[in-house]
Parts: C-alpha cells; structure tokens; sequence
C-alpha cells in the first residue's frame, strides 16, 4: 500500500486522480489532497507520503516552487500536467515521472508499478536536483540531464557530451572525460532531448555535440572529426542542414 | 639612237648663270651674316640665302648653312624659315646627285609651307617634287605633281612657273612618246614665254617643240623651230642651247640628204660643244660629221669621226649608264621606302585594326560581362523570389496543417458529445483519454512539416482506435508496410492520410451493413512513396445517393498540401481516388523522403 498526496489547485482534477486510483483497488491510500503550497507542504511534513502527485501549474506559482522548500525529499514523484512544454521538457531532461490531463487510467499503473519497482530515493533527490539546476541555469547552455542506465541514472553535464552513439535500443554516450555510459534509451529519445542543446544528428548512428567538432572533411556526405579524434560520417542528407549549422553564414 | 636624244629635251629646272657677280654677291651676304651673330630670323634668312647662292658652285659647302638655317628657325618656331630651308636643302641634295634625300626634303618643306599656307613656297616645292619624279621616270608622279604646279602657278598668277610647269609636262609627253600632248604643251608654254619676252624659255622651248616634231616626222617644221631656237641661244649667249639646236639641225639635214648644210651646223655645233666641253654634243658633232665625210668619200675623215663620236658616245652612255645606275639605285631606295612606308602603313593600320580589335574585344567582355553580372543577378533574384515563394508556401502549409487541427477536433468533440448523450460514460472517458491523447500528438506533430512514417503510422492507428470505439468496433484496420521501406528513416508529412482514412470511416464503411476494413499499404515506388488507403465501404457514388459531399474539407486540404509540396520540391505527387467494386481505393504518391 502506497501513501500518496495529491497536490492540485483543481478540484476537478483532483477528483478525477482520485477515480483512477481507487478504481485500481487498494494499492494506493490518498491521505491528503492539498490546492495550495503551503497546505501542500504542512501536509507533506505531517503525513510522510510514499508518493506525491505534483501539479505543474498551481495557480499563479509551480510545483517546483513547493519542490524547493521541501528540505528532505524523502518520497517519489509523479508530475501532473496537461500540456506545458517546457516542464516536459525539465521532465524529461530529470528523468522524472510525469503524467499528462486528462490522465489515462494505463499510463497511470505504469507509473505506479515504476514506483513500486524501483523505489530509490536517493536517485528521486538526484533528479530533483538536475531539475533545479536545469530550472536555475535556463540561460546556460549546459544543463544536467538524468541518463538512464541498467542499473539507475546518472547524471551527466550536456557540455561533458561529446557524441552519442545508438546500439539498438540502446545508447553509448562518449564524454569528455573519455567515458562511456550506456543508456536505455534510444538514440531518437536523447536527439529529441539535446537538439536544442547544440547536438546534431549527423547520422542514423550518431548524434554529436557540435561544439565539439574540429573540423569537418567535404566528401558526398564527408566526416567529422571531433576533438576526442573520432572522425564520424555524415550522412548525405545531412550535410545541408550540418553545413547551414556549422556555418550559419556561409 | 633615241638613248642620246633623250636628255635633249631641255627641262627648265635650273638655268645655272654663273659669273663673278654672283662671287659677289656671296661675299658681301658672307660679310653681312659674320655681323649678324644673333640667332634669330635675320641670321636664318641670310644663311637660306647663302646657302642658295653657293647651290651650284660648291653645294657640299653650303650645306652647314642650312642645317643652321634650320636649327635656328625650330628653336625660334620660325615655321616659314623652316619651310625655305629645307627646301634650300632638298636643292643642295638634287644638285649632289641624291634625288632621295632632296625629296624628303621637299617633302617636309611642303608640309611646313601648307601648315602656314605659303601658297607661292607651296607651288615651287610642287615644281621641286615633280622634277625628282621626272628623274626617276615616275611619270604617273611627275605629271601629279606638276598639274599641281601649273593649277597653283595659275591661281597665283606667276606665268613663268606657268611656262615651266607646262613645257616640264610637256617633256614628259615626249619622253613617254605622246608628241602630240608634248607638242601642244609646248606651244601653249611658247606662247606665255613669248608674252613674258623670256628669251631663254623661248629658245629651250623652241628647242624641244623642234625635236618633238623631228620625232613626228616633221622635218620642216622642226629644222624651221631648231634654227629659230639656235637663233635665239645665239643672241642670248645660250651655247648649250645653240649647240644643241645646230646640232640637232644637221641631224635633220643627214636625213634630208642635204649634207652642205649638215656639214656647216655639225662643224659649228662642235666648236660650240667643245667650247663649253659639253661632251655628249660633240659626239653628236661627230656623228654628223662623220656622215658628212662618209657622203663626201672622205672615208678616213669619216672613220676618224666616227670613231670619236663612238669615244664620246661611249663616255656618254657610260655616264649614262652611270645616271641610269643611279637611277635605278635610287628607283629601288625610293621602292623600298615606299615599301617601308606601306609596311608602316599596313603596320599602322595593323595597330588601327588591333586597338580596333581590342576595342570590339573589350566591348564583347563588357557586354558579356554585363551579360553573365545581369545573369547572375537574375539568377539572384530568381533565388530569392523562389525563396519568397517557398517561405510562402511553408507558411500556406502551415496555415493548412493547422487548420486541420480545429476539423479534427470538433469531428472528435461531436463523437464524444454522442456518447454522453447515449448515457456510456466510461466509453465517453476511454474515448477522451484517447482523444487527448491523439490532439497532443497532433498538435506537436502538426508543427513539423516532416515526421518519419513509423510515427506518423502511430498517430493514424491511434485515430483508427478512435474512430473505432465510436463506432462500437464497426471495423478493424490493417497497416502493411512494404520491406522496402524503413519506416524510422522516411519522412512524410504529418497526417497525410488522415482525412483520407476519415472519409473511409464516414462515408464508406458507417453507411455500410456489416463489417468494414481499412487497408493502409505503403511502398516504394521508384523515388516516390505510394501509400494506399482501401476501404470496402459503399463507394463514392452510393455515397452521392445518400446526399454525401462531393469531397471534404480535409481532403482538399490535403491535395492542397501536396500541390505545395511539389512546388517546393519539384516533384510530382498526387492524390488519386479509385473506384473499386466494393469501396474506394486513395491512392497517395508521395517523393521518398529520406532522414538519413
């Protein structure tokens, strides 16, 4: 049995929450159901929830802002919101859980059953802390992104990033520091992620950090050398759009 | 025979009268020019002066006069001094022998005299010019030259140059044979020197008028005008003239038969030549001698004259033959120059014709570079405006993918209104959570113009799943993909198929009885990628019977899209609807689109 509090300044939307998670039988308690933040964190202190259903959105403030005034975050996190692109985007960057309104009843058990499963609250800090540093730093290109690994998450600097590689359903990220990390996730997942982040992908295989190119060969599609030494081919149909980034006035 | 008479024609160039006056006159003009140290015009005129008194005495001499003459009149832009020095020094070269050098001479000297237009210097020097023709044989020059002569000694008024020009022309009739041009020439001159009371002019005319009409057979007429001439020299002290004219009258009396006479003037005419030691007359002298004794039957008087006419012949021929060398040498300078100055020409016109080239050569660049600047720059503008028109294409487009989005969304919010109102709440729910669902991915899809198919696939079975809960699983759906295509790496543009897919739903399979099924088939094509949507619903002309539209918004949105995308990628694709026994077949081609 999970204890959950649902933080969300709609009624309608906490109804709705609380639907789904009675209809799926007792495997989750609400115990409390707050509109505002500070409700929310005199709740939080008091009633020590296994799991907390966080509004993006809460009126003219942010989940985030009951986020960083919580000092122990000694639960899980599941964010809630109906469409707010630049919090999916944190999500996503964080590797935090999120549910998108009108919730779907399936998306929902898969949450739940990830919190059950891997319940780490070391990592959900860790995260919670890339969160906050994506969210401090909006203006600074390098953000912290929460990869996930086989065995959890790690958290690397998107200016560490040299390339990325895809292995199947899997992804080899090659960092500064020559190391490489294997993520569960696809290539397409972290080209989504670091497109506007300065990567680029160069190829069906390679997603690179453009700020790590040495130097680019012409060919029919050519190669880049990055500064590690790899050189990377280029696929024909991306040298256009590589050249137009590279040099955007040529 | 003719070779000895030729020079007997007496050109009236110069009538060099030598005496001690002239010394004279040479002394006191050398005494005036040692006062007159100045270097101005003064001092010029009197070298031209000196310089012209000493042409026939000593011309080697006088030639540091005029190149004095010279320097001083260029450095002071004394033009007319100029002009009259040179031609003071084209007379020293003439009289030197140097014909060539004479006419360059001249010829600057004419130059000279037509920039500051002395007509009377002008007309002289048209004299001077056509005299050297004359020497070289080049009639067609000579006679140019002084017709020029004559018409400017006419204008001026000047007879005497009149009187010369003509009878000059007239001896080159008679050298050329045309006695009776020579003869008519002549008479004209005769009759201006008999006006003028020249009696010089009168004898040399005289002369030669005799010897053209001993040339046409005329003996009368011409023992009559040679005795008339030898008359005249004789009172004017002309022994060169007398000698030549008695002469000439015992030629005409051999041939006459009328030896006594022939004897008398032959004798005389060689005392006179031997007198002035004109050779070429004494060996005349001997001829007719020498045929005097011969008739008389003094053979050994006749043999010794003739061998002395042979003598002074061959002295004469062989100066002759020296003057004609000469002649030659200088035919052939004056050839060469001429070449040269042709070769200059042609050089000249060469240059003419290379700047003209070049110009014309720099005039097709300009032009063409005009051309290829004009080119590119329409090439340019071309860019540009294709650019304008795809940036308002990409915008059109968007306007029609977001347009789509309100189309979607309210036939999704009437079928959610339906299932509220037949009281099903949770399908209502299930069908919201869907629908919401498919409007995000939409509205995140709709703002790319490209999305790979496997995705794009993902959206239109997520609208089939729709679309199916709403009609309470009225149909089932099948996606074939061809092997050919990777559907991860190929692009289309979103939710091409969609109202498609929604026609086949709507107007094809709800009207049916029974079961309904979609088929989406996608494969390549050659460059293009053909997707297929079959239904086998109640076709479009059952669907006109039951008052269906004739085609919905969405689809021609869609062709609309496709039209704009061909424009932007210069491609062909196409909408095409076929009818088939049992429903309606859409047939989509799109350009294969590769992300990698």
């Amino acid at each position: 049995m999970l204890k959950a509090i649902i933080v969300d300044d709609e009624q309608h939307c906490i109804d709705r929450l609380t639907d789904l998670l009675e209809y799926n039988g007792h495997e989750v308690e609400i115990m409390a159901c707050c509109k505002t933040i500070s409700e929310a964190k005199k709740q939080i202190s008091m009633l020590q929830p296994d799991v907390l259903f966080l509004d993006v959105q809460l009126g003219n403030v942010t989940g985030f802002d009951l986020l960083a005034q919580i000092d122990r975050l000694d639960f899980e996190l599941i964010f809630t919101t109906s469409y707010d692109r630049y919090a999916l985007k944190a999500f996503k960057f964080s590797a935090l859980d999120y549910l998108l309104k009108p919730i779907d009843r399936m998306d929902l058990m898969e949450a739940l059953k990830k919190v059950r499963d891997n319940r780490n609250l070391k990592e959900t800090a860790k995260k919670i802390d890339v969160l906050f540093h994506n969210f401090k730093d909006g203006a600074d290109p390098s953000k912290r992104v929460a990869i996930p690994t086989m065995d959890g998450f790690t958290m690397v600097d998107t200016g560490d990033v040299i390339r990325l590689q895809s292995d199947g359903n899997y992804t080899h990220i090659h960092t500064n520091g020559n190391k490489k990390i294997t993520a569960s996730r696809t290539l397409k997942y972290f080209e989504e992620m670091l497109e506007s982040n300065n990567f680029f992908r160069v190829h069906k295989s390679h997603l690179i950090n453009l700020s790590f190119v040495d130097n680019y060969a012409k060919g029919k599609g050519g190669y880049i050398t990055l500064t590690d030494g790899t050189k990377i081919e280029v696929a024909v149909r991306r040298k256009e759009e590589l050249i137009k980034r590279l040099a955007p006035n040529s | 025979m003719p070779d000895s008479i030729k020079n007997i024609f007496f050109a009236l160039l110069f009538f060099p009268l030598w005496g001690t006056s002239q010394q004279n006159l040479l002394d006191s003009l050398q005494q005036e020019l040692a006062n007159h140290v100045t270097k101005d015009s003064i001092r010029a005129g009197l070298l031209i002066k000196i310089a012209g008194e000493m042409t026939y005495s000593n011309p080697k001499d006088a030639f540091p006069f005029v190149e004095e003459a010279i320097a001083i009149s260029t450095t002071t832009d004394w033009s007319k001094g100029e002009s009259y020095a040179l031609r003071q020094q084209g007379n020293l070269h003439y009289v030197m022998g140097d014909d060539l050098a004479a006419l360059d001479a001249y010829q600057k000297a004419q130059h000279l005299a037509q920039t500051i237009g002395d007509k009377a210097l002008e007309t002289s020097l048209l004299s001077n010019i056509g005299n050297i023709f004359a020497d070289l044989k080049q009639y067609d020059r000579a006679l140019e030259n002084y017709e020029a002569y004559l018409n400017s000694a006419r204008a001026l008024g000047n007879i005497p140059d009149e009187i010369k020009a003509l009878s000059n022309m007239a001896i080159i009739y008679n050298d050329t044979e045309r006695f009776e041009d020579g003869v008519k020439y002549l008479e004209r001159a005769l009759k201006l020197s008999k006006q003028e009371k020249n009696d010089l002019f009168i004898a040399a005319i005289t002369n030669n008028l005799a010897l053209a009409y001993k040339k046409l057979g005329q003996y009368p007429k011409a023992l009559m005008h040679y005795q008339e001439a030898a008359d005249l020299a004789h009172e004017i002290g002309n022994k060169y003239i007398e000698a030549s004219a008695l002469n000439s009258i015992g030629t005409v009396n051999i041939i006459l038969k009328n030896y006594e006479l022939a004897a008398i003037n032959g004798q005389r005419a060689l005392d006179l030549s031997q007198e002035i030691e004109a050779v070429e007359w004494q060996a005349d002298s001997w001829k007719v001698m020498s045929e005097v004794y011969e008739h008389e039957g003094k053979m050994a008087e006749a043999l010794s004259a003739y061998k002395e006419h042979v003598r002074l012949q061959d002295s004469v021929l062989s100066e002759e033959k020296k003057s004609e060398l000469t002649r030659k040498e200088m035919q052939f300078k004056m050839e060469r120059q001429q070449a040269e100055a042709e070769e200059e020409i042609r050089r000249q016109q060469l240059v003419k014709n290379g700047y003209l080239a070049g110009a014309i050569l720099l005039a097709l660049i300009s032009i063409a570079g005009y051309f290829l600047y004009k080119r590119r720059r329409d090439a340019l503008e071309k860019k540009r405006v294709a650019e304008f028109n795809a940036k308002v294409a990409e915008t059109e487009l968007k306007a029609l993918r977001s347009q789509m989005n309100p189309h979607f969304i309210f036939n999704s919010l009437n079928s959610i209104s339906d299932f509220i109102s037949k009281n099903d709440v949770k399908q209502a729910d299930e069908y919201l959570v869907k629908f919401a669902k498919l409007t995000r991915a939409i509205l995140e899809n709709s703002e790319k113009k490209w999305i790979t198919l496997e995705e794009d696939l993902e959206l239109m079975e997520l609208y089939m799943q729709i679309e199916s809960i709403r009609m309470a699983n009225k149909f089932q759906y099948h996606i074939n993909i061809d092997e050919t295509i990777e559907p991860d790496n190929t692009l289309v543009p979103p939710l091409i198929l969609q109202p498609f897919i929604e026609n086949s739903i709507w107007h094809g399979i709800a009207p049916k009885k029974g079961e309904g099924e979609i088929h989406i088939n996608i494969k390549k094509e050659g460059d293009m990628i053909l997707c297929t949507v079959d239904d086998n619903g109640i076709g479009r002309s059952e669907t006109k019977k039951l008052g269906g539209k004739k085609s919905s918004l969405g689809v021609k949105i869609t062709s609309n899209r496709i039209e704009i995308i061909n424009h932007l990628k210069n491609t062909k694709g196409s909408v095409n609807l076929v009818d088939q026994k049992e429903g309606v077949r859409v047939e989509i081609r799109l350009p294969l689109e590769l992300q990698f």
